[in-house]
């Protein structure tokens, strides 16, 4: 995956397995469907759904973004984290732990601080 | 197994409220889109028509302004419809770079605004992001019009945001009708 965040700024392992568990299903290429999902009309309702996910925000595709929108959507996580409306609840109510621990919450703001910091730098230099 | 039911229900229900309130923004652009284009048709007189856009963008300020969260999508919606009307062959091929660039992330911005009546915090911090894409297409292909770069110290944890405006009194729309004269001019685009 060329375009992967991971290519285009550090992501710890701790950080990767907080986003593989919380936020990959709808917002990269690695969607890890449950048993349900092959049935209607949850397979149709949950593919619509992916999609607006990835249309929003795809980790996997996070370098083809250019660098304006790259930083936009840090903030736009940041802030969906601050405000706690991701992850969704109707995913979390099945996802129970994709609910993000307070550690969790903070480990990710500040792994979202760097990128932001470093993807600057990169764009000065 | 049951409770799997439910939940599966649930999250149904959830979701088809979501795109409802999708379909409402499309409905809503093509009566803007009549708008825009008397305010473009009036105001931009050379090639450059970022007249009809820096309109809507107005035109959303003030409605946070007043913390008005239905004209803010309204002309947040305004301005999906007036940057998709965005002639761009007038501009150079470094214009034309820049301006994508600008163009791919304050469209989605308009969007956001435009899709979020109910939720003016979430409209603000997405008006602070088009702000600082606005000022960069002014800077880029000029406004026909003075403005004021305008900064609010205290808006987003007190890191502080910008936003444009056309007139010299500072009329704050991130802090809205509770501190309405709290910022500072910066700059002034001629």
């Amino acid at each position: 995956m060329p375009n992967d965040i991971s290519k285009i700024v550090s992501v710890p392992s701790d950080v990767q397995g907080i986003l593989k568990k919380a936020c990959y299903d709808c917002h990269s290429n690695n969607t890890e469907y449950p048993w349900y999902a092959n049935m209607q009309p949850m397979h149709w309702f949950m593919n619509n759904h992916i999609q607006s996910g990835k249309a929003e925000l795809n980790f996997s595709e996070f370098g083809s973004y250019t660098s304006r929108r790259q930083q936009s959507k840090l903030r736009s996580i940041e802030n969906s984290l601050k405000d706690g409306s991701m992850p969704l609840n109707s995913y979390t109510l099945i996802h129970r732990n994709a609910i993000l621990t307070k550690t969790e919450k903070l480990l990710l703001m500040n792994w979202v601080q760097n990128s932001k910091d470093s993807l600057n730098k990169k764009n000065f230099n | 197994m049951k409770t799997l039911i439910y939940s599966s229900v649930f999250s149904l229900l959830f979701l088809a409220a979501c795109s409802n309130g999708s379909n409402k923004t499309k409905s809503t652009t093509s009566e803007d889109a009549t708008v825009t284009t008397a305010v473009a048709s009036g105001s931009s007189e050379k090639g450059t028509s970022t007249a009809a856009v820096l309109a809507s963008y107005l035109k959303l300020k003030n409605a946070f302004t007043n913390d008005n969260d239905k004209d803010a999508a309204a002309a947040g919606n305004e301005m999906v419809t007036a940057f998709a009307s965005f002639d761009k062959k007038s501009l150079t091929p470094e214009q034309d770079k820049a301006y994508t660039d600008i163009y791919d992330d304050a469209k989605e911005h308009a969007e956001h605004i435009g899709a979020n009546v109910g939720n003016i915090a979430h409209q603000r911090e997405h008006f602070d992001m088009l702000s600082k894409d606005m000022y960069d297409l002014v800077k880029l292909l000029g406004a026909n019009q003075s403005l004021y770069v305008d900064h609010c110290p205290m808006y987003n944890n007190n890191k502080g945001a910008i936003w444009l405006s056309e007139v010299k009194d500072i009329k704050n729309p991130y802090l809205g009708k509770a501190m309405p004269t709290c910022g500072t001019v910066k700059e002034e685009l001629k």
